[in-house]
């Protein structure tokens, strides 16, 4: 993927420039607001990530004249100040999605990846499939290599979040968000005990485990090759 | 408005005691200025009756019997409603003229009844008895004068009392509700400062009365307040911004070598802890942030109807799983549905801080129940578990920021969870009460429900 990054802390942006490469990326840096605009209009990118506060002009202010000049680009939200209205200024202004520094950099790694390969026009698909494993959206109902699999709706939720991002990272705070609508950090093991009980129904009782846990990042659910 | 609301305002009560004043002040003028009139009267009356006696008693030293008798005879011809008696006698005690009746009459002064003299009016005479020459004369005057003069100045008396107590009270509600009407928009303002809207002020007319000078004072003041929390709001804006940035190089310098250490190293591990310790130090910072953010009271503007029965439906659910992992029940009672006006993320918050404090905090087999009802001060939300509760005198130190108990400083956690509960509480205008629940503690939160 193609990944522009204006962010006005070199330390910052070389790092996660750096590892955005090795994770196969190609990843260009800005550090000022108005020359990131002209770049993110003139050239074509898969995602682009933008920090709050920027010299020249800020991140908010970028991201509506962006979406104002019809660049559809997504954008992944950064900032330091991780207020409450923040995430949802960040939303309104025409952003995708939203991360507040510090942040892990599997967390952000998870999230472009996550932006950048979304369908351009909103997946509405009815029936998921990875693997055996079914999911259908229409009767609300899964079942894996022809057996049916009772689930209860937050579980069912989970199991689409993690199917539509078939191989890819959901990080345990993609999850909160968009499962639970959680928007704080629970002290609470809330994510691993509903992984873990998803994982017995439709892991569990067959041969080949779909849901796999990635160290310190989160969760994939993908058939092993 | 109400009399009972009348009679609790300043104005009206001042008002109200200015006029008992004055009326004590009439009465008392009143009483003065009747004792000093009727002495007059008195003395008027017993100079005009020793005149009469005086023109009598010329002629009677003067001139016979018959003129004497032809004298008064005229004079009781003169006074025919018997306002002044008269008595002639002579020397044998025989009536020669009269207008009253055949008493004896002391000699001097006295003040005799109108009926034992035959007068057919209500009040007393004033006599003066006295001989001329060889008879005995009798002169009396009726008081009516005196009685009338009381009558008036009583009557004087109570029309003024009633006009002086009728415009001060019709002065004191017009005075009171025409300052209640300021103070009233006053303390609109006020309530609405109290809310958090620190650039309300209060209207200052340009008459520029003592009620003016003290609205453009606490103007003063709110610009002030208002000055310092936007600095201190852009202060810690720059704190956050600028503590953020260290924090995430910081992060980023230790996963960046967490990555390069070889898995086995023992430095993997203390990296690893050090990333840790990063986290924990940010969730506190972002703990703190949000808790200031909230008591700030922005998020007002956001509130919208929130179900709570439906905000603890989900809840429940989520940490049903959670409850049975640790070996507790998690249960709801909640038929109803609780519409409250508030903030959904902040209510969800607050309550998943109480069931996990409660989760985090018990030992295995308790029992967290959750309830929702409709009480008559509004919508009462509970938390109950059968835990080991708070202690009475840590209950409002668990409030607090950072604040841990001494068990729990060993378990994770910032000691921010219950402060967090308290400014949505507060940001909600819920009062929220801790009890012992024999065993355990309960959380009651009681939202009053907006008229």
């Amino acid at each position: 993927m193609r990944i522009l990054m204006i962010e006005d802390d070199p330390s910052v942006s070389a790092y996660a420039a750096r590892g955005l490469s090795e994770t196969g990326h190609v990843c260009d840096v800005l550090a000022d607001g108005t020359d990131g605009l002209f770049q993110a209009t003139r050239e074509s990118y898969d995602v682009l990530i933008v920090d709050r506060m920027l010299p020249g002009l800020d991140g908010l202010s970028l991201v509506r004249a962006l979406r104002a000049a019809g660049v559809k680009t997504p954008v992944l939200f950064l900032t330091a100040l991780g207020g409450i209205d923040d995430r949802v200024e960040g939303l309104d202004a025409g952003a995708d999605d939203y991360l507040t520094k510090p942040f892990a950099f599997a967390e952000l790694v998870a999230r472009v990846t996550a932006l950048g390969r979304r369908p351009p026009v909103q997946d509405i698909k009815t029936m998921l499939r990875v693997a055996d494993l079914e999911l259908d959206m229409l009767r609300r109902h899964a079942r894996r290599a022809g057996q049916s699999i009772d689930l209860l709706p937050k579980e069912f939720t989970l199991l689409e979040v993690l199917m539509r991002n078939e191989g890819r990272v959901v990080t345990r705070t993609m999850l909160l968000e968009r499962v639970w609508d959680f928007h704080f950090d629970p002290k609470t093991s809330v994510v691993e005990t509903h992984i873990s009980r998803l994982r017995a129904k439709i892991d569990k009782p067959f041969d080949q485990p779909l849901l796999h846990t990635v160290k310190n990042a989160g969760y994939s659910l993908y058939a092993p090759r | 408005m109400r009399p009972a609301d009348l009679w609790r305002r300043t104005t009206f009560r001042l008002a109200l005691g200015t006029a008992l004043f004055i009326l004590a002040t009439l009465i008392l003028a009143s009483a003065f200025g009747y004792t000093l009139m009727r002495q007059q009267l008195i003395h008027r009356q017993d100079a005009r009756v020793t005149e009469i006696f005086v023109a009598l008693q010329q002629v009677g030293l003067q001139a016979d019997q018959q003129d004497l008798i032809e004298a008064v005879t005229t004079r009781i011809t003169a006074s025919p409603d018997q306002s002044t008696i008269y008595r002639l006698t002579d020397t044998t005690g025989r009536i020669l003229a009269s207008n009253m009746s055949d008493v004896g009459i002391a000699p001097g002064w006295s003040t005799v009844a109108a009926a034992a003299l035959g007068s057919p009016t209500d009040y007393p005479y004033r006599i003066y008895a006295a001989p001329i020459g060889p008879y005995q004369i009798v002169v009396g005057l009726t008081n009516a004068d005196l009685d009338d003069l009381a009558e008036i100045v009583l009557g004087a008396f109570g029309w003024s009392a009633l006009f002086a107590l009728a415009a001060a009270l019709a002065g004191g509600m017009a005075l009171s509700v025409r300052i209640h009407t300021r103070l009233t928009a006053a303390e609109t303002i006020l309530a609405q400062v109290a809310r958090g809207d620190l650039t309300a002020r209060l209207a200052v007319a340009p008459r520029g009365d003592d009620l003016d000078h003290m609205s453009a004072a606490i103007n003063q003041t709110l610009s002030r307040l208002g000055g310092l929390v936007e600095a201190m709001r852009q202060v810690s804006t720059d704190v956050a911004h600028d503590l953020r940035t260290p924090l995430n190089r910081l992060r980023i310098r230790i996963e960046a070598a967490s990555a390069k250490a070889a898995p086995g190293d023992l430095v993997a591990d203390d990296l690893n802890a050090a990333l840790a310790e990063c986290d924990t130090i940010n969730a506190t910072f972002s703990a703190l942030l949000r808790i200031a953010q909230i008591e700030g009271g922005a998020r007002r503007e956001k509130f919208r109807t929130v179900d709570l029965t439906q905000v603890l439906a989900a809840l429940t659910e989520v940490y049903d799983d959670v409850a049975t992992d640790a070996g507790m029940t998690l249960t709801l009672q909640a038929a109803l549905p609780a519409p409250i006006t508030g903030d959904k993320e902040l209510l969800t918050q607050m309550f998943a801080n109480l069931i996990e404090n409660a989760i985090r905090h018990c030992p295995v087999g308790t029992r967290i129940a959750c309830t929702v009802a409709a009480g008559p001060a509004g919508i009462v939300a509970t938390v109950t578990d059968t835990g080991p509760g708070i202690p009475p005198d840590a209950r409002d130190l668990v409030l607090r920021r950072l604040y841990r108990q001494e068990q729990s400083r060993t378990t994770p956690g910032s000691g921010l969870g219950l402060s967090l509960v308290k400014a949505v509480a507060d940001l909600h205008e819920a009062t929220l009460t801790l009890t012992d629940a024999q065993p355990g503690l309960r959380v009651t939160l009681c939202f009053a429900v907006a008229a």
